[in-house]
């Protein structure tokens, strides 16, 4: 063993205390670990495929011209504009998670909750939204039926 | 005769066995100042605790009936305010009781602030005051979830959202509170347990250390009486003042609770149940928080969406943290008043954040904007309205300090005032106005700070 001066070396009793120190440390991470881990929920099984609207979706959007569907775990809002063309944006406000709405009569999509405005592409108009509304593609057949992807548009 | 021997070896038994006699003499003995303010505010604090008993109590009869989950909270809310008998009686008291609780709360925590009760020794009851504030706060939070109403889901939805803006741990913190990424009925499964379990537990650790706090160190006495001979006996006297009072609080409680069941009709103080959440309706019109989160939500609309490159949700609650991060630790930024000195800064301070909050608040309920229906209010018009009603209460308030107090220092006041008119009156926008008086007010204090410095020189020298 090499020669180490007294003051150098770690006298029994701070070792002894580091030792302890380390096994609490240790046991409460082993405790809190877990403890931790089950407090977050699993991401959702996403089902990323496209949906199709029901008939109580088309007819809601006949009615008030737009509808909030789910899209695996995304809310969706889907609707047609004066020049009958169909949309789907994400209906998540970008500010503070409200749900928005289509305005028809000033073909804007809204957020009631703190007046946040977007175009029909989802781009800020207004308000404090401080991101875009993410657009989805959709696919419309010819006997009214309209599909969305979750893909970007 | 015979009964008093009775009560007599009935309190030789107990103190036989937990040396209670002490314990009396303490309270005989313990005194509350008199003199020097009124002794209102001494009382503050015990209709808080009042409330938070009947809070318990009313809580306790809910939970005989309601359930939560997808296909029930909801129903049993409806089930306790329609069928079961008394059971409006039951939910209007539990509500009513959670608002005057917290009103009672912020008046206590105001008047302690402004009287500086909490100079030393006394900071830890102060910041454990700051803690029951803050759980309180929780408390109003997750039960205002409860009866998944759509209100309910539009307001969680928000507030938790706002989670997000913590630094590092924001997603994952969100995702805990929410049980997932959206608010769902997860979501009031964790709000129930906070609500009913982790916050209760909580509540009564510390609302334990803030009376055992105040019980061992007397209540504050007004600054410069510290030595005051006068007092008032704690038992019985004052305590049965304090009975007198929550019998008031009781009868006061019971005629809203009965007469108002739905809330005072005031927007953002509101009550019914409504419609049932759902999360695929588009939020409407109105959707606001409890009025004692007002003030935060205005600053949120206040605040653009991108701000020197941080989101303006972030930059406005990182305002907010600074805010509260302050008021926690008063005791320790008002140095002067440590050593027994008059801290008028301090005093305006409080006096100024009063107006402060109290401009988003009136700004929240659109007050004067016209509006209503599908009619969004004229935001111009409700600033100036605001901005009116606040200057009359300035008005008011600086009359008192001059007239009453002898207080001489508004800088704080000044400059919030100056925002106010400036964007009430000229159209500026908040944050601009704000930031303009902020710079001005700090100019105030940095000239006064150095012409200290020099008078101590001169008186050096």
């Amino acid at each position: 063993m090499p020669n180490t001066p007294l003051e150098k070396q770690v006298p029994r009793r701070s070792f002894l205390d580091i030792l302890l120190g380390v096994g609490v440390l240790g046991a409460a991470g082993s405790a809190l670990f877990p403890v931790l881990r089950y407090l977050k929920p699993l991401p959702l099984e996403a089902a990323g495929g496209p949906v199709k609207l029901s008939d109580d979706d088309l007819a809601t959007i006949e009615s008030d011209h737009f509808v909030i569907v789910r899209v695996g775990p995304k809310r969706v809002i889907v609707f047609r504009d004066s020049t009958e063309e169909v949309h789907a944006l994400a209906a998540k406000c970008t500010h503070e998670g409200c749900t928005v709405q289509f305005s028809f009569e000033e073909t804007i999509v809204w957020c009631a909750c703190h007046n946040g405005r977007f175009d029909i592409d989802g781009r800020v108009l207004s308000g404090p939204p401080p991101k875009p509304l993410a657009e989805y593609a959709v696919q419309t057949s010819d006997d009214g039926g309209i599909i969305v992807n979750m893909e970007i548009a | 005769m015979s009964s008093s021997t009775k009560s007599n070896s009935l309190l030789d038994w107990a103190d036989q066995r937990y040396q209670i006699r002490g314990l009396i003499e303490f309270l005989k003995h313990k005194e509350v100042p008199i003199g020097g303010h009124s002794m209102v505010w001494y009382y503050l604090g015990g209709t808080t605790l009042f409330f938070f008993t009947i809070q318990i109590l009313s809580g306790l009869l809910l939970l005989l009936y309601y359930q939560p989950g997808q296909d029930t909270s909801y129903e049993t809310i409806r089930y306790i305010t329609t069928k079961v008998p008394f059971g409006w009686l039951i939910r209007s008291v539990h509500v009513w009781s959670a608002h005057l609780m917290i009103l009672s709360l912020v008046v206590h925590m105001f008047s302690t602030m402004l009287l500086k009760a909490y100079r030393p020794p006394r900071e830890m009851t102060w910041v454990t005051g700051f803690l029951l504030f803050s759980i309180s706060l929780g408390f109003g939070f997750s039960g205002y979830l409860l009866p998944w109403n759509e209100l309910a889901y539009f307001a969680t939805s928000v507030g938790t959202d706002s989670v997000k803006s913590v630094p590092v741990i924001g997603q994952w913190l969100l995702e805990v509170m929410r049980g997932g990424p959206d608010v769902t009925i997860n979501t009031l499964y964790r709000f129930f347990a906070l609500h009913i379990v982790v916050l209760p537990i909580t509540i009564f650790a510390v609302i334990g250390m803030h009376l055992v706090m105040i019980q061992r160190q007397g209540m504050a006495p007004p600054r410069g009486h510290e030595t005051s001979p006068r007092g008032m006996p704690f038992f019985p006297n004052f305590m049965l003042r304090d009975l007198l009072l929550w019998l008031m609080c009781l009868i006061g409680l019971m005629t809203l609770a009965v007469f108002l069941p739905y809330g005072p009709g005031l927007p953002g103080v509101e009550w019914e149940l409504g419609l049932k959440a759902n999360p695929l309706a588009p939020a409407y019109p109105g959707i606001k928080p409890e009025w004692y989160f007002l003030w935060i939500y205005q600053l949120l609309k206040e605040f653009p969406a991108h701000l020197f490159g941080v989101e303006g949700p972030e930059a406005a609650l990182g305002l907010v943290s600074v805010i509260m991060g302050i008021w926690a630790l008063i005791p320790w930024l008002d140095r002067k008043s440590r050593q027994g000195l008059p801290t008028p800064g301090f005093t305006d301070y409080g006096n100024a954040s009063i107006l402060f909050i109290g401009y988003l608040t009136l700004k929240a309920w659109d007050l004067g904007g016209g509006g209503g229906g599908d009619v969004l209010p004229d935001p111009a018009a409700v600033a100036r309205t605001c901005a009116i009603i606040i200057l009359g209460v300035a008005a008011v308030q600086i009359a008192i300090r001059v007239l009453v107090y002898h207080h001489w220092r508004f800088t704080t006041t000044g400059a919030v005032l100056l925002q106010i008119i400036l964007h009430g009156f000229f159209g500026m926008s908040y944050l601009l106005a704000g930031a303009i008086s902020f710079v001005l007010a700090m100019g105030v204090y940095i000239i006064r700070y150095r012409g200290r410095e020099r008078v101590f020189e001169g008186a050096k020298s």
